[in-house]
Order: structure tokens, then C-alpha cells, then sequence
């Protein structure tokens, strides 16, 4: 299914080229690009083709359900916002849009969870982890949903710091060291976040039925749309872990719990295979090597915010060496 | 498991091994589980992934630390027990 170039938008994000067959809000393309994606949208008949003998390896009362396809495509669907099919190489998404779901929603499930198949597919290890420019290098805080992640990059852009990435972080390996790309010029919300740290909100956009989060766009002053590199990773303590502590602490993780907190930190955690597995081992022994990964554990209290963001602040301005006892053991499994 | 000290140690098929600073990351690609070592665990690997007996690797490391020797051969055997424990090594007798 060629795209016709008459129709055919072209923009990029995460250091890839994406050209879609519907507009998008993103960045227009530009020629320092890492890989090439193709998005196309496709009536629901094309879908039910291609997954009507598949097995759903998501439970079937899930609103979100995957499945790898006989042609090696990955499907995958999330009720009330549409379906996704990624090709086997990772070079094309078409997709469908649910009736009534807004285009920001479609999209920041398209530019998040879909389009991170099709980035591991093309070779990519991209993090779940949202990323602010500190004197133009990345600082990313790595972790889990509703981690925290996004409110403490709002209260960096309320100081000034731009926005590199919300959520999904697509990492190369340069001369300079590792990049970090930019991600939608776009921030996900609570209400009461948005407004404490970016004021109006008139122009946000609910993300989905079951919450009341936000879709933010940042316009060109508040993010960054060029790759940077990457000066640090926080790796954000759960909310269980941090709920107890009242203290603020940031300490560096030896080059073996480094490694762990990044693969943990994978986006996509579904894709596995042998491939893939040699592939992430390989990236993210580099990224240990080159990158320091420090755990971030503070209280979950919003008025101690801005204490988090300055003591982070002040970590960056410390060169911090890595810490270095019987043999010791750690585990971590990728799905 | 237990092992013999005139055994050898092998690293299973499908195990990779890679050193970060002195520690060392592994990844079982059969399970799909990642391990990591601190420094003695991944001195210990690469000891034994090279020795042609667990008795030269015993040897071997008893020249590199100071350590009671009862003690480091009851850590090796503790070792050695978790790595098959995940599958990571085969030990077979020594060939020689």
C-alpha cells in the first residue's frame, strides 16, 4: 500500500522520519533522521482481516489486547481509542481511530505505546522516561506508570528547563557519548499539576475515558526539538517505596544495579525473542558504561516538589563517581 | 547440584556475559532473566569460565584474595549452585 505523496505529511520524532497520510502534531521532518516510519490509516475491515485467526495474549477482559500476527506484525488495540498493526520490520504503522475518540488521544497512544513496537522492531531500545534539557544536555527520569515522571519535568519547565521527551526516550549512541531524542512537543497531566506548574489549561485534552489526565502541547520556547545528549538518569523510586520515606536521597547505582534500572526501564516490555534480548543486553551495558543512573527517592508531596527539582540541580552541577564484598546475585526479567 | 572440584565450568549456550566497570551483566536468552554480579561474583565468573577445573579456579582465587579457604570454598560452591540454579553454566568433567 504505497503512500501517496500528494496527501503524504512528513515530520519527525525520536529521531525518526514519519510520514503520515493524516496530519500530526509534530515537528516537521528533518534530514538528520535515524530511521523511517510510514503511518497509514486503514478502515476496520483490514483489521478484522488480519486478526481473525490470532490468539489475544492479553486478558480478554483487558481494554487493551495484543497478539502477534501469522506475518509477524504486531496488532494492538485499546477500546474507546483505536487499533494498530505494526509491520514485522518495524517500517510502517496503519492504523484506525475509534469513533469519538479525539486525534491527541489517538496520538499519544500511536507516538507512545505503538509506535514503540515499531521502534524495537527497527533496532531501537527506547526507555520509559521523560526527559528536560539542563544547560542543553538531557537529564531523564526513568519509571514506571504514574512513577511521578511527568509532574517533576512540569516543574522543571515552570523554572525555565525545556522538554525533551514525556514518557518515551529514544537513545543512539554517538561520537559524543549516548543522544537523547525528542520526543511530541507534548506534556500528560492532572488537572491540578498542569495548572500549578504550566498555569491555563484551556487547551488540554482528555487522554482517555478512565482518567482525567490531560494532553498538553508545549509549544516551541518550552521544549526541544533537537537530540541532546544525555548527561544523567534518575531512576524514580515506586510511589509504595517512596510513600514511607520523608527524606530526600539521590545516590548513585553501581554499574550492575545501573544496568538492572535500565532494563527495567524498557518501554516495551513485551517484545522478548532472542534478537531483541541480545540486542537491549547490548545497548544497555553501553549506556552503564557511559551514562551515570542514580535512584531518585523522595515523598509524594507536591508542596516538596520544587525541593526534588533543586536538589536534582544540584546533583548535576557535583561530579559524582561511581560507587563500588561475597558474591551477590541481582535479577530482573524483561516481560 | 552437587559438583566436583575436578570438574570443569562452562558457560551454557545462549548465555552472554559482559563486564560493567568490574561487575558483570548477564542474560540468560532462554529464560529471558538478567543477572547482574558485584565485583567478586563477576571475578569469580570470569575465573571459572576460563579454568580448566574448579579446582584451578579455587586455586586461582585463593591467590587473589585474602580469604580464609574454607570460607572460599564454601562461596564457590554457593556460586557455582546459583548459576545452575539459572541455568547460566554446565560443568562436566574436567577433560583433561
Amino acid at each position: 500500500m504505497p503512500m501517496d505523496n500528494g496527501s503524504c505529511h512528513r515530520y519527525c520524532v525520536y529521531g525518526i522520519e514519519i510520514a503520515s497520510d493524516s496530519p500530526l502534531a509534530l515537528p516537521q521532518y528533518s534530514h538528520d533522521t535515524l530511521g523511517h516510519l510510514e503511518c497509514l490509516q486503514t478502515p476496520a475491515p483490514i483489521f478484522q482481516q488480519a486478526i481473525d485467526t490470532i490468539v489475544f495474549e492479553s486478558r480478554s477482559d483487558s481494554w487493551y489486547r495484543h497478539a502477534v500476527v501469522r506475518d509477524g506484525s504486531t496488532y494492538v488495540a485499546w477500546d474507546l481509542i483505536g487499533e494498530f498493526l505494526v509491520a514485522a520490520d518495524g517500517r510502517r504503522i496503519v492504523c484506525r481511530r475509534a469513533a469519538g475518540c479525539s486525534a491527541e488521544s489517538f496520538q499519544v497512544y500511536m507516538l507512545g505505546q505503538a509506535i514503540s513496537f515499531a521502534l524495537v522492531q527497527q533496532r531501537f531500545e527506547p526507555l520509559h522516561a521523560t526527559v528536560v534539557v539542563v544547560n542543553d544536555q538531557a537529564v531523564a527520569f526513568l519509571g514506571g506508570h504514574a512513577f511521578g515522571k511527568s509532574t517533576l519535568a512540569a516543574c522543571f519547565l515552570e523554572a525555565g528547563y525545556r522538554l525533551l521527551t514525556d514518557d518515551l526516550l529514544n537513545l543512539q549512541e554517538s561520537r559524543d557519548g549516548i543522544r537523547a531524542y525528542p520526543g511530541p512537543p507534548r506534556i500528560k497531566l492532572f488537572p491540578g499539576i498542569a495548572r500549578r506548574f504550566l498555569g491555563a489549561i484551556a487547551d488540554g485534552v482528555e487522554m482517555n475515558p478512565d482518567t482525567n489526565k490531560l494532553i498538553l502541547p508545549i509549544d516551541e520556547h518550552r521544549s526541544c526539538s533537537r537530540p541532546v545528549p544525555l548527561k544523567a538518569i534518575y531512576s524514580i523510586a515506586a510511589p509504595h517505596d517512596a510513600s514511607r520515606r520523608h527524606d530526600l536521597t539521590i545516590e548513585i547505582l553501581s554499574p550492575r544495579r545501573a544496568f538492572m534500572a535500565l532494563v527495567s526501564g524498557a518501554f516495551n516490555r513485551t517484545l522478548t525473542g532472542r534478537q531483541r534480548l541480545t540486542r537491549q543486553f547490548g545497548m544497555m551495558a553501553r549506556v552503564t558504561d557511559l551514562v551515570p543512573v542514580k535512584t531518585l527517592v523522595y515523598p509524594r508531596a507536591l508542596d516538596r516538589i520544587e525541593e526534588v527539582r533543586d536538589t536534582v540541580l544540584d546533583d548535576l552541577r557535583r561530579d559524582v563517581g561511581i560507587a563500588r564484598s561475597s558474591p551477590d546475585i541481582a535479577l530482573a526479567m524483561l516481560g | 547440584m552437587p559438583v566436583s572440584f575436578s570438574d570443569c565450568v562452562r558457560v551454557a549456550p545462549d548465555v552472554l556475559f559482559r563486564l560493567v566497570s568490574d561487575e558483570g551483566v548477564l542474560v540468560n536468552l532462554n529464560t529471558e532473566m538478567y543477572l547482574g554480579l558485584n565485583p567478586v561474583g563477576a571475578r569469580m565468573w570470569s575465573v571459572l569460565s576460563e579454568a580448566s577445573s574448579i579446582q584451578a579456579a579455587y586455586e586461582q582465587l585463593l591467590r587473589e584474595y585474602e580469604v580464609d579457604p574454607s570460607e572460599l570454598r564454601r562461596d564457590l560452591e554457593e556460586f557455582i549452585a546459583q548459576l545452575h540454579a539459572h541455568q547460566l553454566i554446565e560443568t562436566r568433567p574436567d577433560a583433561g
